[in-house]
């Protein structure tokens, strides 16, 4: 192990939990596990470099600016701290029919220390409180309405199940997890936020001009039946107000996809990782990919990893957490066979399905004036209406449309614009994924395009994300041709959208294309996961690869061993020391966007443990 | 910009990442420079640290990239540097840290804000985008195979037969690029690409394009594909990679690039609240535009047609 690629306690020699992976779900259940009450000793790993100098400086010290920068090519080219698609790649297909073709970004994540949300915009809504309780809500609502058709709800390979608990139980998380991060918001925007206990711990920051023109063009759109929609301020862990030792948001534009220069947003390393890295019982180390857990079926013994040098080395612990993302910590069970040959874990033969991406929908419009999305948070406000529950997201809302009753559950819309990147966003688009006469390749046609920014300083649009239907088919394993750099077998990503959400994304479509006119928008057009048609129609005739970052499923959560891998603690059904606290254990995606739930349920899972409460 | 002249060596004198031969040619250099006095030495080092094209190469790279963005009334992509930007690429692992990702968290372009008043402050930080970040193990081996070629890096192999092929370097696509580029002009018009008149670049580029140039099995893209890419990234990316000399591309776009540490939206401890920028407001229009939109030019109208018009088709298809 290279001594630099360590943090934190560099004496420690054993631990009680080690975790794997370092962001929302791994670097918060470090710190509720190294916290004064718990005392545990805590080993992370870390696959990914680490961007942040100085984390584990003491707390009487600032926090060091780490090495994230306003840097297109950086981040959006050469992928600074993203899963690399050379050393890494995954493949994907669509079914069981056809050859899984490489395709090196199947929705990839950042590795690195402190994880992937550091590299989102760090949007934080919380899900519904029917959410967790969705299949039963539907059954009912079938049952108590003839005629009521929900298509493919109950056939298989959709696989609803509910949460193995309630909204309630987990709503101290939440209110923990918003303290924690340092969320902005404006408790009662949303009309459809389920009850909250505690306000936000700030108010929101400065709104997007763009945004504001959504915002007024949805208030003149009617939902059937419902009346007018109902925009509010998104909440985000990003700073609004000085927060701890973290400074404001000054809205410097390079924020989704980017990592955060001044530290205003609430990623894991700057908040519950440092934490716990400044407790004196973590020890954290980075460039350091886990290949094996070492087994004997029912009980984990170590991990085994790859450093900085390529020497395999091995940790010991009592227990360990997979917090690796769903992809990644799903693949690290399949490449840990049990001595009889098994796939550890695996007793409900689900492990690795249930995978969920949300269907991302994209409406997009010219607006004739300058949008100017490079100065922001890139989304300041959305719409929850499409989410299709009633206020207060207690219940699934009914809609009577042409062909008589129907449910409608999509998800959270999100206001976005163009960033005005133009290496990436404009550049691309006209010289290479507009085909032939219909773009500017090269020349003046291509310097002039760019110089107006005739896309970066002028598309605005909506983009709903979605719920998919957990089916056991959509699923990660183990590809059988190619491989990563440390000579593992790479994830193979079979994925295909339901007719659950495309029927939702079909009755949503109309209406968002509304609010783009009311806003003032010159033509429209639609995108989204199985139609590439605004930003990528090359991909999307090619059958491009998901890309919507919102990964859920793979190590689904309930009560029942035979339909699910761990049970409601986290632990695995079969393995008495295997834990998981990421994404992975999610039963359904709802339609928020995922990470405070994320670090929510780590919170739960965590406290469980150490039988301590949540710190509010 | 004339290039500046180039000593008919390669480049980097301890040549472990060099090919066989380039190391040959080096340690040609080294021995002719061991006849020298010893400050000619570090001048031959010093020359030769950062070059990868010979002074032909590199007057045919600029004609190339400069034809991709011409100039007009705003510089193009010669001015702007962007076969500097190329060969900083090329050459990032003469570097002790392979120029690769810049650092963070500031340049010194933009002030701090001053939070007690909501306004800029006087006070600036620190370039620390020229200080490029240490790569690890696995990032060095990923880059390298992007330079050199995946059959050309020690452990980069390891897709290359399910992939139906090795990753073909950046360096061997540039010099086998730039050979038939200018062989091409050669035979059609008897002189060197780099000193024909624009008409006739062009017109020798788009000939050449997807007929000579096609996409390799790997990266999915031709010598122009990647020409391309690489003069957009030498324009519009940070100055401390090599290209967007003066920050003038981003002047060209009217962006300012990067903005931190100051950014757009000023918080005032005073008001506890924000203060906006007036020239770069972000909750209101540009003040350019209060009395109503900038016109776009015919391209950029253009643009916006076709995709439109292609958007419109295709949700068609699919029913949308």
């Amino acid at each position: 192990m290279p001594r630099d690629d360590i943090l934190g306690n560099r004496a420690l020699r054993h631990f009680d939990v080690c975790i794997i992976g370092s962001g929302a779900g791994g670097g918060t259940a470090a710190y509720v596990l190294t916290r004064d009450d718990a005392r545990q000793k805590v080993l992370v790993l870390e696959a990914g470099p680490n961007p942040f100098r100085g984390l584990d400086r003491q707390p009487h010290q600032p926090l060091p600016f780490p090495l994230h920068g306003n840097d297109e090519l950086k981040y959006a080219v050469r992928g600074y701290i993203q899963q690399d698609p050379f050393l890494e790649p995954r493949t994907f297909r669509i079914d069981d029919t056809s050859e899984a073709a490489l395709a090196g970004d199947v929705n990839s994540l950042p590795k690195a220390v402190g994880g992937a949300f550091q590299h989102a915009d760090c949007k934080t809504p919380r899900f519904n409180a029917v959410d967790f309780r969705l299949k039963t809500a539907m059954d009912a609502l079938i049952a108590a309405n003839p005629g009521l058709l929900v298509k493919g709800f109950n056939d298989e390979p959709a696989n609803f199940a509910d949460w193995p608990f309630t909204y309630d139980e987990l709503e101290p998380f939440y209110a923990e997890a918003e303290m924690l991060y340092g969320v902005q918001g404006k408790a009662g925007d949303n009309v459809f936020e389920s009850r909250r206990s505690v306000p936000y711990p700030m108010p929101p920051g400065v709104p997007m001009y763009f945004a504001l023109r959504l915002a007024d063009g949805a208030r003149g759109v009617t939902l059937p039946g419902y009346g007018p929609l109902n925009p509010h301020t998104y909440p985000a862990a990003i700073n609004s107000r000085f927060y701890g030792d973290r400074p404001p948001c000054v809205d410097c534009g390079l924020c989704s996809g980017f990592g955060c220069p001044n530290n205003s947003k609430g990623s894991p390393a700057v908040t519950a990782l440092r934490r716990a890295l400044l407790s004196g019982r973590c020890q954290l180390r980075f460039n350091a990919t886990a290949v094996r857990l070492v087994n004997e079926g029912g009980h984990v013994s170590a991990v085994e990893y790859v450093d900085d040098t390529g020497r395999r080395q091995r940790a010991t612990a009592s227990a360990f957490m997979l917090a690796a993302s769903a992809i990644e910590s799903a693949r690290l069970c399949l490449l840990s066979p049990t001595p009889s040959g098994a796939v550890l874990g695996n007793t409900s033969g689900q492990l690795g399905q249930n995978l969920m991406f949300h269907l991302q929908t994209t409406v997009s419009g010219f607006l004739p004036e300058r949008v100017h999305g490079e100065r922001g948070r890139a989304v300041t406000h959305g719409i929850s209406d499409f989410r299709g529950v009633a206020p207060d997201g207690e219940e699934i809302r009914l809609f009577t449309a042409a062909g008589g009753k129907r449910v409608a559950l999509g998800g959270i819309c999100e206001f976005g614009a163009s960033q005005g990147l133009p290496i990436t966003e404009d550049g691309d688009i006209y010289a290479f994924q507009l085909p032939g006469p219909l773009g500017a390749r090269m020349g003046l046609p291509l310097k002039n395009a760019l110089r107006d920014q005739a896309l970066g300083q002028h598309l605005f649009g909506l983009t709903m994300q979605a719920e998919d239907a957990p089916q056991r088919t959509n699923r990660v394993d183990l590809d059988p041709r190619y491989r990563d750099v440390h000579g593992f077998p790479v994830s193979r990503i079979t994925y295909k959208s339901h007719a659950y959400e495309l029927a939702t994304r079909k009755f949503y479509i109309p209406i968002m294309k509304q609010i783009l006119q009311q806003a003032g928008a010159k033509g429209f057009s639609v995108s989204g996961e199985t139609v590439y048609a605004f930003v990528r129609p090359r991909e999307a005739l090619l059958g491009a690869a998901p890309t919507s970052r919102h990964i859920m499923g793979t190590l689904r959560m309930g009560a029942e061993r035979t339909s699910s891998v761990v049970n409601p603690a986290g632990l695995f059904h079969d393995v008495d020391n295997l834990y998981a606290c990421d994404g992975s254990v999610f039963p359904t995606a709802s339609g928020y966007n995922p990470t405070l739930t994320i670090i929510a349920v780590a919170l739960k899972i965590a406290h469980g443990i150490v039988r301590t409460p949540p710190a509010v | 910009m004339a290039p500046e002249p180039t000593p008919p060596v390669p480049r980097e004198v301890p040549a472990l990442l060099l090919g066989r031969r380039e190391f040959l040619k080096g340690l040609g250099a080294v021995l002719a420079a061991l006849a020298s006095p010893f400050t000619r030495l570090r001048q031959v080092y010093a020359a030769a640290r950062g070059r990868f094209f010979t002074a032909h190469e590199f007057a045919t790279l600029e004609a190339l990239c400069d034809r991709i963005l011409p100039a007009d009334g705003d510089p193009g992509a010669r001015e702007l540097g962007a076969a500097t930007y190329i060969e900083a690429l090329l050459t990032a692992f003469d570097q002790p840290v392979p120029l690769i990702f810049a650092g963070g968290p500031f340049s010194n372009r933009n002030p701090f804000p001053d939070n007690a008043t909501g306004t800029p402050s006087n006070k600036r930080p620190r370039d620390a985008f020229r200080h490029f970040i240490r790569l690890t193990r696995w990032q060095r081996l990923r880059w390298r195979a992007e330079i050199f070629g995946s059959d050309h890096v020690a452990g980069a192999a390891f897709n290359d037969v399910a992939a139906g092929g090795p990753l073909p370097g950046l360096r061997q696509m540039y010099r086998e690029g730039l050979r038939a580029v200018d062989g091409a002009a050669r035979t059609m018009t008897g002189a060197p690409y780099a000193g024909l008149s624009s008409d006739q670049q062009d017109a020798i580029l788009a000939t050449l394009d997807r007929s000579v140039f096609k996409p390799d099995a790997r990266r999915g893209m031709s010598f122009v594909d990647v020409l391309i890419q690489h003069t957009l990234e030498g324009c519009f990316s940070l100055p401390e990679y090599g290209g967007n000399r003066g920050a003038l591309g981003w002047a060209l776009l009217r962006l300012e690039g990067d903005d931190q540490p100051l950014g757009y939206s000023i918080y005032s401890a005073a008001k506890d609240g924000y203060n906006e920028r007036p020239d770069h407001p972000m909750s209101t229009p540009n003040p350019d535009e209060l009395a109503g939109p900038r016109a776009l030019s015919p391209d950029g109208e253009r643009i916006q047609q076709s995709i439109m018009t292609l958007a419109t088709a295709l949700s068609k298809v699919f029913g949308e």
